[in-house]
């Protein structure tokens, strides 16, 4: 990728860096999100729509608690994620529950329904106006002046570390709670044979909606990250969404560590996308990876083939 | 369902015949008791009108989607981009090349047609949520090509204006009334021509692959070509709506269609029963209707946007939860 570095001039060199830096961060937040897709396709099959909008919420609920509440961001942002999570609990218990054993067909269109909801819901809620953490009640390492400077006049802000850094802790912490922990170990069992799991005793249901809860606090914090790159709206879910669905199709759908790849190169691709090409077509470059990878290796990068499904 | 000429058919075929003739009708009554300082409060027989062209549209449209969606079983997310598509065919073919209405339709359609079978070539071996996928992702590049590039739409956002009313020497048909028979032909047409081929050998393969893909293999149907003869209708009928509308609404642009009118539709096919012609078309009168009375600043304040969008979906969350079947069918 680096071999694109031949441009000569300092400037450009900046230019360069600081795309690859916003890449990482969207790449991060696209893997946050991502991730939340797959665990639940793993699990059931479902093509989570409404996830974008449990992602959005996140953000919304945490800026309501800044700047409504008053709480500091430390304590709003655990705070958004623990009620995200039941959020993402109770979506499945009323909607997705109900129709475990009914086709496939019903329960997507179910998920469609839902993210309609939601994100209608949160439009006449906040209104459709673009909003921002408001600056001053932020901690000030956010503030964009904060910056490391990189050789060649390329800046990086400590925000910017902090989201990219933030998010591969999670992402690590996740990887390590799904193969070395009880419950991590229940998740796989029910992603490879559910009926099975359930005859050894595993309390499906249960796993499923820890799976759910997991997947929206770390959509939650996603969300959070969203609101301090960029601004908080209520479409947001939508885009971003599909985006980082696009990245979990891409890595391979149902493999964690899958969607965090996939999160890391839609996000690089579509900033030097937007950058070099053209910005209009930002969130086109998502859809063609996408469609690319369905259409020609349908497993993803990392999933294995299953023949099956596609 | 055998067509018989009953009572309450020949009804119904009259109501729908003389139903502008009832709207200006109405109008005139309301004029003559405004008269006499009696105000019915009564909306203006065109503005009924155009809802009802609107309705008839969204029938045209859910009868498209029910081929693939409900005939043979596969969830289409993008039907909107043939929408798109036939929309911008006939849009620029008369506004850009002063076409006329009678040689663009059948391009538009020609067109929708060619971009069906296009995009039906590599899905057709997809299924359930990847066929899903591709489909919503090929609609949204096409509603992010028209929204781009302004050299070849020649406006901003998708903005093509003064699409020209079709005309036969001299006689030009913009009157509400006129596009009220329009659609209504073209309507009738379609139904047509899709009843056909529900009641025929296409039809009950579409059926057949819809229930068991393999088992419809196995009995010698050829699933990829009936596939893509059904991909290939849908987006016809689709590109045939677009067309109507481009000289409907004389002015389109891209935020006419955006994604969330495929699943406005969607809706319409689900609320009516996937699999039924009446089903879809019921499924279009009603929420086509209920769009435009909850249409912003009409029921619902403005502040409240796009509530209707909300009661989609909870209208398609509880469909699926309490009768997946919709509303014609029996519980499935």
């Amino acid at each position: 990728m680096l071999s694109i570095a031949s441009i000569p001039e300092e400037e450009n060199m900046a230019q360069f860096l600081e795309q690859i830096i916003n890449g990482l961060v969207l790449g991060g937040i696209y893997a946050l999100i991502a991730v939340g897709y797959t665990m639940v396709y793993g699990i059931i099959q479902l093509i989570n729509f409404a996830h974008g909008e449990i992602f959005m919420f996140g953000a919304y609920i945490a800026l309501m608690l800044i700047t409504v509440f008053g709480i500091p961001f430390w304590i709003a942002l655990p705070l958004s994620m623990v009620l995200c999570a039941i959020l993402g609990v109770l979506m499945d218990l009323v909607a997705y529950r109900p129709l475990r054993n009914a086709p496939r067909l019903s329960a997507l269109i179910t998920a469609i329904g839902m993210s309609l909801a939601l994100q209608n819901l949160a439009r006449m809620i906040w209104s459709a106006r673009p909003r921002q953490f408001p600056a001053e009640i932020l901690p000030t390492v956010f503030h964009g002046q904060n910056a490391i400077s990189l050789p060649g006049g390329a800046a990086l802000p400590y925000r910017d570390v902090f989201i990219i850094l933030l998010a591969l802790i999670l992402m690590i912490a996740l990887n390590r709670l799904i193969h070395l922990t009880k419950i991590g170990k229940a998740m796989r069992a029910c992603a490879q044979n559910q009926v099975a799991a359930n005859l050894m005793g595993i309390k499906t249901n249960r796993v499923i909606a820890i799976t759910f809860a997991i997947g929206s606090a770390l959509g939650a914090i996603a969300g959070i990250m969203v609101g301090l790159s960029e601004s908080v709206t209520p479409t947001m879910g939508y885009y971003k969404g599909v985006a980082a669905f696009a990245a979990a199709v891409l890595g391979g759908i149902g493999n964690v560590t899958g969607a965090m790849l996939g999160g890391l190169i839609i996000g690089v691709a579509e900033v030097f996308g937007a950058g070099y090409i053209s910005s209009g077509y930002r969130l086109a470059i998502a859809y063609i990876l996408m469609i690319a990878v369905i259409v020609i290796r349908p497993s993803g990068l990392l999933g294995k083939s299953t023949g099956d499904r596609a | 369902m055998k067509n018989k000429l009953t009572p309450k058919n020949i009804i119904l075929g009259l109501f729908v015949c003389f139903l502008p003739l009832l709207m200006y009708g109405i109008d005139a009554i309301s004029l003559f008791l405004s008269g006499y300082d009696i105000y019915l409060g009564l909306p203006s027989g065109d503005y009924m009108l155009r809802i009802i062209v609107r309705a008839y549209l969204y029938m045209l449209l859910a009868i498209g989607l029910n081929i693939v969606c409900g005939f043979t079983g596969q969830l289409d997310l993008g039907y909107v981009g043939f929408y798109l598509i036939g929309g911008y065919t006939a849009g620029l073919l008369m506004a850009r090349l002063g076409m006329t209405y009678w040689i663009a339709l059948p391009l538009a359609i020609v067109n929708g047609a060619l971009w069906g079978l296009l995009r039906g070539a590599p899905t057709l071996r997809l299924t359930g949520d990847y066929f899903a996928i591709v489909t919503f992702g090929f609609a949204e590049l096409l509603f992010r090509i028209v929204k781009n590039e302004q050299w070849l739409i020649g406006g901003p956002n998708g903005l093509v204006r003064d699409i020209p009313p079709p005309a036969i020497f001299g006689m030009v048909f913009n009157q509400n009334w006129h596009n009220y028979y329009h659609i209504l032909i073209l309507l009738t047409l379609v139904i047509f021509i899709t009843y056909r081929l529900q009641h025929s050998r296409v039809g009950r393969a579409w059926v057949a692959i819809r229930e068991d893909e393999q088992a419809a293999e196995s009995m010698g149907i050829d699933v990829s070509r009936y596939k893509a003869l059904a991909f290939t209708v849908s987006a016809a009928i689709g590109a045939l709506g677009g067309a109507f509308v481009a000289q409907f609404q004389v002015n389109i642009s891209a935020p006419f269609f955006e994604f969330w009118e495929s699943i406005f539709i969607l809706c319409m096919v689900v609320l009516g029963g996937m699999g039924s012609i009446r089903g879809a078309m019921i499924g279009a009168a009603i929420l086509g209707s209920l769009g435009e009375i909850l249409r912003p600043g009409f029921i619902i304040p403005y502040q409240f946007g796009n509530a209707r969008y909300l009661i989609f979906g909870i209208i398609l969350i509880l469909l699926m939860r309490f009768r997946p079947g919709g509303l014609t069918l029996k519980k499935a």
